[in-house]
C-alpha cells in the first residue's frame, strides 16, 4: 500500500490532517479506486501512536473487508471482523477488544442490529474509539440509490459518540442532494472533501439491441475483442444464468456471480479468479457490489440498463482504475423498463401487508419467518424486507435463540406513506434520467459526471460518442440464431422437495420419506421467455393448446439431453378443472412421441385458487393438499409427471408422492416451462 | 417516557450493569456500596452530577478512598453514552427505569425496606400499579387442584374488592392468581425473579400491559434471567409493595415461598395469611403456627368482601420495620 517514495493523491493528506490534527469529522466524496482506505489505515495508525482507541469502521459489503484487512495488516494494523458469517471467533474478538490488542474493528451495519452486539460489545468500543468511519457513506441518505435500512442505526450511533471522536464518512457516488442528506443527518459541521470523478481511461458506449438473443449475440461476437477480464452485469439472478450458461457454451470463460445459494456459488473463489485473471468474465448481479477492487479491470458491459445513473457509474467505474484503456459498454434491450418497473413497485412491501405482519407478531409471543409464512399470504422476500423495516422503525424485535424469532415491542407503528411516494417517485425520475442517457448524443462520461454533481464535468473526448466511433452493433446473424436457439433451450432442472413445510406434514415426519420423493426434473424453458417460453404462453392463454414444436422439443430433451433413468414406461399429468384437457392434450402427445401410454391417473377433488396467487411456499402447498387423489389402480413403472408450469413446486410433490404411496415406480417431473420469480441479487 | 433527571442518571450509571461487558472493567456499585456513597456525598454536600464532573484525583481526595475505588466510580460515571442505546431499546420495549431518588419511587420499599429498598427499579406498565392497595399472593410453581381453585377464586376476590394482586409473575400460583384478577377487570403487578425483557414479550402480558391492568417490575437488570438468587431477594419485594400476604401453599421449612413467608412473619411488614384446611401442605400448618393467620379453603363470604375480611382478621398491632437503618 505504501512504498518508501509513496506519495498522497490530491486530498489524501487533507483528510488525514483533518482527521489526525483536528478531530474534525470529514466527508470524502472520491472516485472509487482514489484511495480512501488509504486515509482511514493511516488515521489509525497516527491515532494510534498517539494513544487513541481502536478505529470503528462499519462497511456493507463482506468481499470488502476480506480485502481490506489484508491491506491493514501490510501496514501494521491489526484488524478484527465482527460480522453475521464469522460468529465462531467472536468471542476472540472480543476478548481482543477488551485487551486493546485490536487497531481497527470492521463491521457490518448489520452488527448494528444485533442485541448482544449492542449491549455489550458496541458500548465499550465506541466510547474510547479514536476514530469512527462510515463507508459508502451515501447508504445512510434516503436519496441514496441504495439506501440501506441499517445505516438508519450508525446515524443514531453517531449521535451517540462522545464529544472529539473524530468522524470519516467515504463515498465514490454522491450528488449534491445526498451530500445534503448526509450533512443533515451526520452534522453540518461535517468537512466535505471532493474529488473529480472522472475516469480519464474509460470508454463509455451505449447499444440499444431490443432482444436478448442479439445482446447475447452482441456478447460472443465482441467479448474476445476486449484484452484482459471485466464483468457483464445483469439485473435478475435468472438473466446472470443464462448469459453465463451461453458465454460458456461459446467457450468463453465465465462463471456466475449472485447472492443466492451459498452451497452452490463460491463468492469468494469467483472473486479471486478474476482478480487472478482466470476468467475472462463475471456474470454477476449488483451483488458484486462495493469494494470489490480489480484495477486492471478491462471492461464493464451491462447486459440490462440499471436503474440509476449513480448506480451505473458505480458498476462501470470497476473498470479502468489502473489500466489505460478500460471499456463501459450499455447494452439495453426491450425488457429493462418492465423489469426496473417491477422494482420500483416491489421495492416496499404494500402497507397492508405490513400491518398484516405486525398484527401477526402481535399476537403471538415470537414467531418465526416460517411461521409467519405460513400465516400471511406474502412471498419470503417481501416479508424479509417488511420485517427489516418494521425492526428498524423499533415496532418488533429480532431475537436470535437457536432460530430467528420476532416479537412485537410496545412502540406504534404506522405506515409512512408519504417517505415510500417520496422515494417511489425519485426512483421514477432516476429511471427516467437513465432511459435520457441511453439516447444521449453528446460526451457519455459529462452526462454521468454532471449528473452527480460533479463540478468538473466536461467532454472526455473518449467515449464512442466523442470518437464518433465505437463497437459495432450489428452481429451475424448466425449468432443471433443460435443464441435464439440456446434460449430455447435452457433445461432447467426441478430439484425434488425434501420437507414438507412449517405446519404442514403430510407423513410422519417434516422429512418427504426418500421413496416418496419425486425424481430431479426438467423444465423445458423459463415462462414467458424469448423462444419457448413465448409459445407456452400463446399455448395456455391465447391458443387453448400448446404448439406441436413444444412437443416435439420436449421429447428431443428427454430422450437427448435428460435421459431420465429409470426411463419412463407410461405417462400422466396434473389435472385441472380450469383449463380441462390442455395439459392432458399436450402429455398425451408427448406420451405418444416417447412411444409410451398416458394414463389420467390423478383426479382433482376440488379446485384450488391459482398456485401463482399464493405468495409463499407453505402457502402453495396448504393450496395443493386435499384437493389431489389418484385413482385405484396406479401402474407399477417409473412415470414422467407432466404439468404445464412449475411455480412452487408444490403440487408436483404431492401429485408425486400419492402416485408412490400408490405404488407407482420413480416419479419424474417435467414441465414445459418455469415461472419466473424476480430475484435481484 | 423514560427521562431520568441529572442525578438519577448518575445513579444508574453507577448501580446498574446496562452498557456494561460480561466482565467489566468496572463492576457497578451494590445497594450496600450505594448507600456508603451516598453518605458520604452527603457528608461533604456533593450531589451526585457534581462528583461525574471530578477527575479520578479529585474523586479520591474528596471521598478519601482507594485508587483503585475511585477510579471505579469515575470509570462507571463516565459511560453516559455508551448506556444510551440500552435505554432507547429499553424504552422500544416499553420498559421504564426509576431509581431511589426519583419522587415517584414506591414509597412502601422505603418506608419497609429502608436502606435495602432497590436502588434502581426497572419496569413496564402503570406505575401507579406499585402504589395501590394489595394482596400478595404467594405460592408454590406446582399446586394442586385445590390449590388452584383457591388461587383463581382469590384472584377474582381481589378484583372484586378492588386489591391489586402482587405476586411474582411465575408460573403456578402466581400467573393464575394474577391472572384470575385481570380476567375479572382487576389489576396485577408482577415482581419478576425472570428477565423483564422476556416478561414484556409475552403477547397475552403485551395486551394486559396495553390496558393498564398489569405492571411489570423487577431490580435486576432487565435481560437477567432467573435465579434462585434473585427469587429470594425478589419475595421481600412482593411483601413490601402489599397491605395483606397469602401464602396458597408451602413446603415446610424448604423453597422459596417458605423463605419468603418466614422473612415477612419475622419482619412484620404486613400480615400473612396462609391457606388452612384439611388437606394444605404441612409448610401452611407450619407458617400458622409461627404466626400465620388461618385463611379458610373455602371462603365462605361473598367475594366482594375480600379486602374487609382481610382487614377484620389483622390481629391490632403496628406493623415494624426489621430492616432498620444501616446508619
Amino acid at each position: 500500500m505504501l512504498g518508501q517514495e509513496a506519495q498522497f493523491r490530491e486530498g489524501q493528506f487533507q483528510a488525514i490532517d483533518a482527521i489526525v490534527t483536528r478531530r474534525a469529522r470529514v466527508l470524502v466524496v472520491q472516485r472509487t479506486g482514489w484511495g480512501k482506505s488509504l486515509v482511514y489505515f493511516l488515521s489509525t495508525k497516527l491515532l494510534r501512536e498517539q494513544g487513541a482507541g481502536p478505529t470503528v469502521l462499519v462497511s456493507p459489503l463482506l468481499s470488502l473487508m476480506r480485502n481490506q484487512i489484508e491491506a491493514a495488516a501490510r501496514i501494521g494494523i491489526r484488524a478484527i471482523t465482527i460480522n453475521s458469517s464469522n460468529r465462531a471467533d467472536w468471542d476472540a474478538a472480543e476478548t481482543a477488544l477488551s485487551r486493546d490488542a485490536c487497531d481497527i474493528l470492521l463491521i457490518s451495519p448489520e452488527r448494528l442490529g444485533n442485541d448482544r452486539f449492542m449491549r455489550s460489545v458496541l458500548p465499550g468500543v465506541s466510547n474510547r474509539a479514536g476514530l469512527f468511519v462510515v463507508d459508502e457513506v451515501h447508504c445512510i441518505s434516503d436519496w441514496g440509490h441504495d439506501f440501506r435500512p441499517d445505516y438508519r442505526r450508525i446515524v443514531r450511533v453517531m449521535e451517540r459518540l462522545p464529544a472529539g471522536i473524530p468522524v470519516l464518512g467515504t463515498t465514490a457516488t454522491a450528488n449534491n442532494r445526498v451530500v445534503d442528506d448526509v450533512l443533515q443527518q451526520l452534522g453540518s459541521e461535517l468537512l466535505v472533501l471532493r474529488g473529480p470523478l472522472v475516469r480519464t481511461s474509460l470508454r463509455l458506449q451505449n447499444i440499444v439491441l431490443s432482444t436478448q438473443a442479439e445482446r447475447l449475440a452482441w456478447l460472443a461476437h465482441n467479448i474476445g475483442k476486449f484484452k484482459g477480464s471485466g464483468v457483464i452485469y445483469c439485473l435478475t439472478v435468472a438473466d446472470v444464468e443464462r448469459v453465463t450458461g451461453w458465454l460458456k457454451s461459446q467457450g468463453i470463460r465465465a462463471e456466475a456471480y449472485h447472492a443466492g445459494d451459498d452451497a452452490k456459488i463460491d463468492r469468494e473463489a469467483l472473486e479471486k479468479a478474476l482478480l487472478d485473471n482466470e476468467l475472462k468474465v463475471l456474470v454477476a448481479t449488483v451483488a458484486l457490489g462495493m469494494g470489490f477492487d480489480k484495477p486492471d479491470l478491462a471492461f464493464v458491459i451491462h447486459f440490462q440498463r440499471p436503474g440509476s445513473v449513480v448506480a451505473y457509474y458505480q458498476q462501470v467505474g470497476r473498470a479502468g482504475r489502473a489500466v489505460d484503456r478500460a471499456y463501459g459498454i450499455l447494452l439495453s434491450g426491450r425488457e429493462d423498463d418492465d423489469i426496473q418497473d417491477y422494482f420500483i413497485e416491489s421495492a416496499f412491501p404494500p402497507p397492508e401487508t405490513m400491518t398484516s405482519i405486525l398484527d401477526e407478531i402481535g399476537a403471538r409471543t415470537g414467531v418465526s419467518l416460517n411461521e409467519l409464512l405460513s400465516r400471511v399470504n406474502v412471498s419470503r422476500s417481501m416479508a424479509d424486507r417488511a420485517l427489516k423495516l418494521l425492526e428498524i422503525d423499533g415496532a418488533i424485535e429480532i431475537r436470535f435463540d437457536k432460530r430467528t424469532v420476532y416479537y412485537r415491542t410496545s412502540a406504534q407503528w404506522q405506515p409512512d406513506i408519504e417517505r415510500t411516494n417520496r422515494i417511489t417517485s425519485l426512483r421514477r425520475a432516476e429511471l427516467a434520467q437513465m432511459q435520457k442517457y441511453v439516447a444521449h448524443r453528446g460526451c457519455l462520461m459529462e452526462f454521468l459526471t454532471r449528473a452527480l454533481d460533479d463540478p468538473d464535468a466536461r467532454p472526455c473526448g473518449l467515449c464512442a460518442n466523442c470518437q464518433g466511433r465505437g463497437f459495432r452493433a450489428e452481429v451475424p446473424a448466425e449468432l443471433v440464431t443460435q443464441a435464439a436457439e440456446f434460449l430455447g433451450r435452457v433445461d432447467i432442472v426441478l430439484e425434488p422437495k425434501k420437507r414438507w413445510p412449517t405446519d404442514l406434514s403430510l407423513s410422519e415426519t417434516s422429512v418427504i420419506p426418500a421413496d416418496f420423493r419425486n425424481a430431479t426434473g426438467r423444465s423445458l424453458c423459463y415462462y414467458g421467455d424469448a423462444g419457448f417460453g413465448r409459445l407456452v404462453r400463446q399455448g395456455k392463454y391465447e391458443r387453448g393448446a400448446f404448439d406441436d414444436q413444444l412437443v416435439e422439443a420436449s421429447a428431443k430433451m428427454i430422450r437427448e439431453r435428460w435421459n431420465p433413468d429409470p426411463f419412463p414406461q407410461w405417462v400422466t399429468a396434473i389435472p385441472s378443472r380450469r383449463h380441462p384437457g390442455l395439459v392432458y392434450d399436450f402429455a398425451s402427445r408427448l406420451a405418444a412421441r416417447l412411444g409410451v401410454g398416458f394414463i389420467a391417473a390423478l383426479v382433482r377433488t376440488a379446485e384450488a385458487p391459482e398456485q401463482k396467487l399464493m405468495a409463499n411456499s407453505s402457502m402453495q402447498a396448504r393450496n395443493v393438499a386435499g384437493t389431489l387423489e389418484t385413482i385405484e389402480r396406479v401402474p407399477s413403472g417409473a412415470v414422467l409427471l407432466v404439468d404445464d408450469i412449475i411455480d412452487s413446486g408444490w403440487t408436483l410433490t404431492l401429485a408425486g408422492w400419492l402416485l408412490r404411496k400408490k405404488g407407482s415406480g420413480v416419479v419424474h417431473p417435467f414441465t414445459l416451462a418455469r415461472a419466473t420469480a424476480r430475484k435481484t441479487s | 417516557m423514560m427521562k431520568l433527571s441529572d442525578e438519577s442518571f448518575a445513579l444508574l450509571l453507577l448501580c446498574s450493569h446496562l452498557g456494561l461487558p460480561e466482565i467489566p472493567d468496572a463492576k457497578p456499585l451494590s445497594t450496600r456500596e450505594w448507600n456508603k456513597l451516598e453518605q458520604a456525598l452527603e457528608a461533604h454536600s456533593l450531589n451526585l452530577p457534581a462528583l461525574a464532573g471530578l477527575s479520578v484525583k479529585q474523586i479520591k481526595s474528596t471521598l478519601q478512598t482507594s485508587d483503585d475505588e475511585a477510579s471505579r466510580i469515575s470509570l462507571l460515571l463516565n459511560r453516559g453514552s455508551a448506556i444510551q442505546e440500552n435505554l432507547d431499546r429499553l424504552n422500544e420495549l416499553g420498559i421504564w427505569i426509576i431509581t431511589r431518588l426519583d419522587e415517584d419511587y414506591p414509597r412502601r420499599f422505603i418506608e419497609r425496606l429502608n436502606a435495602a429498598a432497590p436502588v434502581l427499579l426497572y419496569g413496564a406498565g402503570e406505575l401507579r400499579l406499585l402504589n395501590r392497595r394489595g394482596l400478595a399472593v404467594v405460592g408454590s410453581r406446582n399446586i394442586d387442584e385445590r390449590g388452584f381453585a383457591v388461587t383463581e377464586f382469590v384472584g377474582n376476590a381481589c378484583a372484586e374488592s378492588k386489591l391489586t394482586v402482587y405476586s411474582g409473575g411465575a408460573r403456578g400460583v402466581d400467573k393464575t392468581a394474577m391472572n384470575a384478577a385481570m380476567v375479572a377487570g382487576g389489576n396485577a403487578v408482577g415482581l419478576l425473579a425472570d428477565s423483564l425483557e422476556k416478561g414484556v414479550r409475552a403477547a397475552d402480558a403485551r395486551g394486559r400491559i396495553e390496558e393498564g391492568q398489569l405492571a411489570l417490575a423487577t431490580s435486576f437488570s432487565p435481560h437477567a434471567s432467573f435465579t434462585i438468587g434473585m427469587a429470594m431477594a425478589r419475595n421481600k419485594l412482593i411483601y413490601a409493595l402489599s397491605d395483606f400476604a397469602l401464602v396458597i401453599a408451602s413446603d415446610a421449612e424448604k423453597g422459596g415461598t417458605w423463605a419468603g413467608a418466614e422473612e415477612a412473619l419475622k419482619a412484620g411488614w404486613i400480615p400473612v395469611f396462609v391457606v388452612d384446611g384439611p388437606n394444605v401442605p404441612d409448610g401452611n400448618r407450619l407458617l400458622i403456627k409461627r404466626g400465620g393467620i388461618p385463611f379458610p379453603d373455602a371462603f365462605g363470604d361473598s367475594p366482594s368482601s375480600l379486602g374487609d375480611w382481610l382487614e377484620e382478621h389483622t390481629p391490632a398491632k403496628e406493623p415494624v420495620a426489621l430492616q432498620g437503618s444501616l446508619f
